[in-house]
């Protein structure tokens, strides 16, 4: 019996060695289905991307400015690419006040080599280290509101209404190469 | 004396940048996360004019943009002509899905490449016609025009 068992186990191997990775430990961090992700939690310094990478620092942890997460126990630069929120939002805004601190985060990691997709990471909380209290990386949309409250006061997601891409749009069409809206609705049919 | 201490002040004053590698590159301006992701399907289709209002939303929402070079290798940037606005910014916005030629510095770090942009040499505009092959992705992309 056991014969026709252990070349299934094989198969099934690579599939199971997604699940976890070498800071799954103690992660909570909820599942997107993405065929690379492996849930990580880690310590890390918040960092600023081009200060870290290239050594432009003179306007480190500005707002607008990409950050990352130096990882204390390996000194990997991991990448928050996304934050926890399910609408096309980065991380910036979530690690910003956390800019230059050790802090804990909990996520996704995405490494896919195919790609070249490697320390890239889904952001879903963050806490200072020492701190009981984990802030939920939600806070994409709050930011964007305090800065377009008309925009966000309409009907609808804020990429719909946001009005930097609706001048995007308008410019270029919705397929970014000069068709009407109709035209594009119809062709993509 | 007096002038190598000078020199030093200088040395000590000056912006403590890496030096990249001097590199010219053409490639596609893309939305990192969901070409890495695989969240909305495989990495020919969330490029190209079939993924360009997607494209467009994910750099106003902050989400990292890339040059994808024509060798496949995924660039991320980090500054364009000294716009460091890489979360959200302006520049990188307009340049959503355009195949670009660029000079600048590269960098390479724990595995990802990066590319501080000095300059935007040549815009050729948008070049990958996919949406043929694609549709929009996602497929809610582009709205019903009669509501």
């Amino acid at each position: 019996m056991w014969k026709y068992l252990m070349p299934l186990a094989f198969v099934a191997a690579p599939v199971a060695a997604q699940d976890v990775g070498p800071f799954s430990e103690g992660s909570e961090a909820r599942s997107w289905n993405l065929a690379w992700e492996v849930p990580a939690f880690f310590e890390a310094e918040v960092v600023d991307m081009l200060c870290e990478v290239a050594g432009d620092c003179d306007n480190a942890c500005a707002t607008g400015r990409q950050l990352g997460l130096l990882r204390a126990a390996d000194g990997v630069l991991t990448y928050p690419n996304k934050n926890n929120q399910g609408i096309f939002t980065g991380a910036a805004v979530d690690l910003e006040p956390f800019c230059g601190m050790q802090v804990e985060v909990d996520g996704l990691m995405i490494e896919d080599e195919f790609l070249g997709a490697t320390n890239v990471y889904l952001v879903q909380r963050i806490r200072e280290v020492g701190a009981e209290e984990w802030v939920t990386a939600n806070g994409w949309t709050d930011a964007w509101a305090e800065q377009q409250p008309e925009a966000a006061a309409m009907d609808g997601r804020w990429y719909r209404n946001d009005p930097r891409v609706l001048a995007e749009l308008e410019r270029d069409g919705y397929l970014g190469t000069g068709e009407t809206w109709q035209e594009a609705w119809d062709i993509t049919r | 004396m007096r002038y190598g201490l000078a020199a030093a002040l200088i040395c000590a004053a000056a912006p403590a940048f890496a030096q990249g590698e001097e590199v010219q590159i053409r490639g596609e301006v893309i939305d990192t996360w969901c070409y890495f992701s695989g969240v909305m399907g495989g990495p020919d289709a969330v490029q190209g004019t079939a993924h360009h209002t997607c494209a467009i939303w994910c750099s106003a929402g902050g989400i990292p943009v890339g040059l994808l070079g024509d060798d496949g290798t995924v660039y991320m940037i980090l500054a364009i002509g000294g716009d460091d606005q890489s979360a959200s910014g302006q520049t990188q916005l307009e340049l959503a899905s355009h195949d670009i030629t660029v000079s600048g510095q590269h960098f390479a770090r724990d595995g990802l490449n990066y590319l501080v942009i000095d300059a935007v040499v040549e815009d050729h505009g948008i070049t990958n016609i996919n949406h043929t092959d694609f549709g929009a992705v996602p497929g809610f992309a582009i709205p019903n025009p009669e509501g």
